[in-house]
Parts: C-alpha cells; structure tokens; sequence
C-alpha cells in the first residue's frame, strides 16, 4: 500500500495540472500580445482609398479605434466583413483598416465589392507596422482606447458575440 | 553506373534551389553568421514548429528582413532579440530566458535527474538489506 502512496499522490497531482492547462487552453491564446497596456505604435502610411495622400495614426487619437489587420489573401477575414460593417455602422469606435501584405487593387475591388467597413484603410505592403504591432497573421483586431493604449487583441474572426461580450464591454467600462 | 552518380550529385548541387530563405547573404560574414544564428532561435509564430529560418509562412519571411536589416545596421543580438520580444513577446524566444518565472523550466529536469538517483540508490539500499536477510534459500534446504 504504502510504496504507491508517492507514485499516486505523483500521478493525481499531474492529472490536476494537465486538467487545469487543458481547460485553461481555448480562452487564452496560444500566443498573448505582449503589446496590451502599451502604447500603440504610431504610423505613417499610405492611404488605399485617396492614392498619394498618407494617414497619419495620431488623427484617430482621442477616439476609440478598432484597428483591423486584413488582406484579400485572408479567407476569414471575408468571413468578419459583416460584423465589421455593423461595428461601424454603430459609430462607438472609428474602425480603421491596415491592409496587409497585398495588392491595392485587389483590395479596393474587395472592398467595392463586399462593402467598405472602415473610416479609414492604411496600406503596409511590406509588413514593417505590423511588426510594430506583432502581428502573425490576419485576421487580427486591435482595440485602442482614446489615449492610444493596446486595450485588447483579437487573433481570429469578429463575431457579434465577440464585439457584444468583449469588446464592448471594454469600451463601455471604461466610460464609467 | 557512373552516369547515375553524376545524376545524383547534380540533384544534390541543385538543392540550393529550394532553399527558403532566398536573399543573398550579407556582405559581412560575422553579420552573416550572427543573423543565422538569430534566426535559427526564434519561433515562427504563424506555424510554432519551426523556427524562422525554417519556415515558409510570411511570418518569417518578415522576421528574417527585420534581423538582417537590423544586424545590417550594427545592433546586437540583445537588442535584436529585444525587439521583438517588446512586440511578440517572450515565446518568440525558442530558448526561454533565465527569470524567475522560468527558473522551473531550467531547473526541471536537475531536479528530476537528482529525483532519480534518489529513488535508484534507495531502491539498490533497500535490495542490499533485503539481501542480507534472505532466508529463502534456508526455507528451500528446510523443504526438501
């Protein structure tokens, strides 16, 4: 009896952990942004809808800003497209595009033929803001309160229920 | 016979040509070997099972112009690795750094290598004593 006594306690005590880790797993992301609670990198890009002319990040400042990383490479995010064009349909943040690592055409033929959900679209066709904001990938989201701080990051497709339960949730917190 | 071997070490010398990470080396070779050497400790993020130098993701392709660009540039490895870290944080990494958080990972497999020998030498002591008092061989002549 005794000569199990350790093994088994051994053997429960990782049962517990695995059981914690496993269901700890789906709500937290493989990989958590270093970047929330700090400052969002500011940019200087060109603007994909008005060729020639630049978008300055530092206009949006006092604002809160959605700041979705797309392409048309990107297949979910044709899938968040909708709920995108609801967010700012409702006017509670400026959603701001930064078109990721493609081609300007393709992306105003995209955004002509799905719907426009952004105020405004910055092009970072070599990737190099997105570093800034350690992106991986696309789709992902970025919320930034009005001083200009990574609130929360998003590393998949914009649900209703995520805007209604989350993101929200965050904004509408913080007012109070 | 020998027409076969020339085929083969042509395929061989043509390898190159797969190579994933297609921009030419840096003038510098100590710049050069310090950026391998860089990119082969990072993570690919976009698939997490290989490292930048490995992988064909975009991801990596952009890592590995930022270290080159910045190794280019005269920054040290520290300051490279500190980069992206303030961005992607620390699992970009795939070597964890020595902190408190991560002193267990380091610390993990000492620990169980001394469990080890701990457990062995009191199983071998135990094995001796019982030895030492045997009696089944006693009980066997006793029997017959």
């Amino acid at each position: 009896m005794n000569r199990f006594a350790i093994p088994l306690a051994l053997f429960a005590a990782l049962v517990v952990v695995f059981a914690v880790a496993l269901k700890r797993a789906p709500e937290k992301q493989f990989v958590r942004s270093a970047l929330i609670g700090k400052p969002a990198a500011e940019f200087t890009l060109p603007d994909l809808m008005n060729p020639g002319a630049n978008i300055d990040s530092r206009a949006f400042k006092g604002r809160w800003v959605l700041l979705n990383v797309w392409g048309t490479w990107c297949f979910e995010c044709r899938a968040e497209n909708p709920e995108l064009l609801a967010i700012q349909r409702e006017g509670k943040v400026v959603v701001v595009g930064l078109n990721y690592k493609d081609e300007d055409e393709a992306a105003r033929k995209w955004l002509t033929d799905l719907g426009n959900p952004f105020d405004a679209v910055a092009v970072d066709r070599e990737g190099r803001v997105a570093i800034d904001y350690g992106v991986y990938g696309a789709p992902e989201t970025f919320l930034i309160n009005p001083q200009g701080i990574i609130v929360h990051k998003v590393v998949s497709v914009i649900t209703p229920d995520l805007w209604q339960k989350t993101l929200l949730p965050l904004i509408e917190g913080a007012a109070k | 016979m020998r027409r076969a071997g020339v085929a083969v070490l042509l395929a061989l010398a043509a390898l190159p040509l797969f190579a994933i990470d297609a921009a030419p080396p840096l003038p510098d070779p100590v710049q050069q070997q310090r950026y391998q050497a860089l990119i082969h400790e990072l993570r690919c993020l976009k698939c997490q099972g290989e490292t930048v130098a490995d992988t064909q993701a975009m991801f990596g392709e952009d890592i590995r112009r930022q270290v080159r660009e910045m190794v280019q540039s005269g920054k040290s490895d520290g300051e490279v690795r500190e980069y992206l870290v303030d961005r992607y944080g620390e699992i970009i990494l795939l070597r964890p750094r020595w902190s408190a958080g991560n002193a267990w990972l380091w610390l993990a497999p000492a620990v169980f290598l001394l469990g080890g020998f701990w457990v062995g030498w009191r199983i071998l002591r135990q094995r001796r004593v019982l030895l030492a008092t045997d009696t089944s061989e006693v009980d066997e002549v006793r029997r017959t």
